[in-house]
């Protein structure tokens, strides 16, 4: 464990020092936790006055009394899942990184070399690319809910967030998300050499969320607790099998004699 | 200190390393040498504790690298072929960060550090990026890394690779200095004259052990020891006289200097003085050639493509 925080801690250094990292990370808060949410809430009055977003709503929510405070409702059910975007992209970005970096320099060989566990080498790396990503996502989440609860309060003189579902998202369904693409960008990065092609993991997951999106727009289904729960249940029981994988991989004599080397 | 004893290691269809065996004392200093492609980086790999052989078993400080491989990767130090340094930090926290892993004193970790870094010329520019470091200060980095924990045992691949020859003679002094500090040390080079100025024995291998030997060993086994004469005048009237004698196998003649080959030098010899004399040559000097590492080398693993 101590080795493993030391790992940790090189690592956190040298992402902070990566531009390539943050500078994606801090685009996408300002654009899904300040700048769309605040432009949303504020603009929401003259969506309304288009006939088409009110039979929408009407259609949709036929128990509606205010429009205005159901078209926030529904905007914020968006926007839990625009959050997720945050907890699947930080870990797809930094753990491709700080392994293909390893691989690039060749350091990987003197640091087996020491008496170092490759538990621990593997621990150091999840939580370089863990940590942050929890960090920035309940930040984001932080960020978000004020925004939101801002502009609502002076508008409808109603603060909306943080609803049960939105805490199940940014505390348990983040971390599980941000874990299995950790896992998923460790196992794809031992057989790349190129970080861009490993960081595309990230853009790969999320299609589906964008899915989800797209589908909850149409009317399809609505987000709840009860989808989020049973979503969680899910990605549960896909984690120790990615870790068992990933546990695999990062065997001593796997990563020198298997792993794809510069 | 190391024992190999029938070591194989097969990676899928192809083997690396076929049946070695060996034995290093204790401060020796054991040379191995081969072309690209013999096995000597999976033999360093199998003895610092980093894979496993297929089959065959190694005993390093009395225990396994299979059952105490983070034993055995805390008593040795390990040199690779490339630097292998973090780039975007400094000299000094790569060097900190690879200690951190060992069990030793803060105090002691930091005194390693300035202590290697000062004598390999880089604590002037300790805070520098490992990035901007030329080829020569990074391998003296790595060179120091490898030896921060001051292991018992110490595997260098290709140690003096890119180092100005000032730095190479700074780094094998060095290496030599360590049998006084009872260091065991595995070098593995292709450079012959560095590896028979410093090694205690040498081993030769291409996939199989061609050769463990003292150098002295070596050029006493050579098959065709040279001899050389220099004449007072022309040479060419001896070499009838010298092609007449059946030990020698081959004959170089330029204008007052001849090169003998033969098997048995110590007793051909004075059969070839007595000749010489006897037909009234005038010898000037007499000497037995002894082989270079190289030399040998090269007839060792020629014989071996036979």
């Amino acid at each position: 464990m101590k080795n493993a925080l030391k790992i940790y801690r090189k690592e956190i250094k040298e992402v902070i020092k990566n531009k390539n990292i943050w500078l994606p990370i801090l685009i996408i808060t300002l654009m899904f936790s300040i700048i769309m949410p605040i432009a949303f809430t504020v603009s929401a009055g003259s969506i309304l006055k288009d006939p088409d977003t009110i039979n929408f709503i009407n259609k949709v929510f036929p128990d509606s009394q205010n429009p205005y405070q159901t078209l926030i409702s529904f905007m914020v059910k968006q926007f839990i899942i625009f959050l997720l975007m945050i907890p699947a992209m930080v870990p797809s970005l930094i753990a491709p990184a700080s392994i293909i970096m390893e691989k690039e320099n060749n350091t990987l060989e003197p640091l087996l070399a020491t008496p170092i566990k490759t538990s621990e080498l593997l621990l150091g790396k999840t939580f370089t690319a863990l940590v942050p990503a929890f960090a920035i996502s309940t930040i984001n989440f932080i960020i978000l809910c004020i925004n939101i609860d801002i502009v609502s309060y002076i508008k409808t003189g109603v603060t909306p967030l943080p609803t049960w579902e939105w805490v199940i998202v940014a505390l348990i369904l983040s971390p599980i998300l941000s874990f299995i693409i950790t896992m998923l960008s460790i196992i794809i990065s031992s057989k790349s050499t190129d970080v861009r092609s490993a960081q595309g993991i990230g853009s790969v997951v999320i299609i589906p969320i964008y899915a989800i999106i797209g589908l909850q727009i149409a009317g399809f289904f609505m987000i709840n607790i009860t989808y989020l729960l049973a979503g969680c249940l899910v990605l549960i029981l896909i984690c120790p099998l990615l870790l068992k994988l990933a546990v695999k991989i990062f065997d001593r004599e796997n990563i020198l004699t298997k792993w794809k080397m510069k | 200190m190391i024992k190999v004893e029938n070591i194989t290691r097969k990676f899928e269809k192809i083997t690396a390393v076929e049946n070695i065996s060996f034995q290093i004392k204790e401060s020796e200093i054991f040379g191995f040498l081969g072309p690209n492609g013999a096995g000597k980086t999976t033999t360093i790999r199998m003895l610092s504790a980093l894979i496993q052989p297929t089959s065959g078993k190694i005993t390093i400080d009395n225990r396994s690298p299979q059952k105490d491989g983070e034993y055995i990767r805390s008593i040795t130090g390990l040199l690779t072929e490339s630097p292998g340094l973090y780039e975007k930090i400094s000299a000094y926290d790569n060097l900190s960060y690879y200690s951190s892993f060992y069990n030793i004193s803060e105090k002691k970790r930091k005194d390693n550090i300035k202590k290697y870094l000062k004598m390999f010329d880089l604590w002037d520019r300790k805070d520098d990026i490992a990035g901007t470091y030329s080829k020569g200060m990074k391998q003296k980095l790595a060179l120091s890394r490898a030896l921060i924990h001051e292991p018992k045992i110490l595997f260098l691949d290709e140690p003096t690779a890119g180092l100005d020859p000032e730095s190479a003679h700074m780094v094998r002094n060095f290496i030599e200095s360590l049998k006084k500090e009872k260091t065991t040390v595995f070098l593995c080079t292709h450079n012959l004259e560095e590896a028979s100025s410093l090694s205690d024995r040498v081993c030769i291998i291409k996939k199989r052990i061609i050769k463990i030997a003292s150098l002295t060993e070596l050029q006493k086994n050579k098959k065709n020891k040279e001899v050389e004469i220099i004449f007072k005048g022309n040479t060419k009237k001896y070499i009838k006289t010298l092609k007449q004698i059946k030990e020698i196998s081959g004959i170089e003649a330029s204008k007052n200097k001849i090169n003998l080959f033969l098997k048995k030098p110590e007793t051909v010899n004075p059969i070839i003085i007595k000749k010489l004399i006897d037909c009234g040559a005038e010898i000037l000097y007499f000497n037995e050639i002894k082989a270079s590492l190289e030399e040998i080398y090269l007839d060792l693993i020629k014989e071996e493509e036979k």
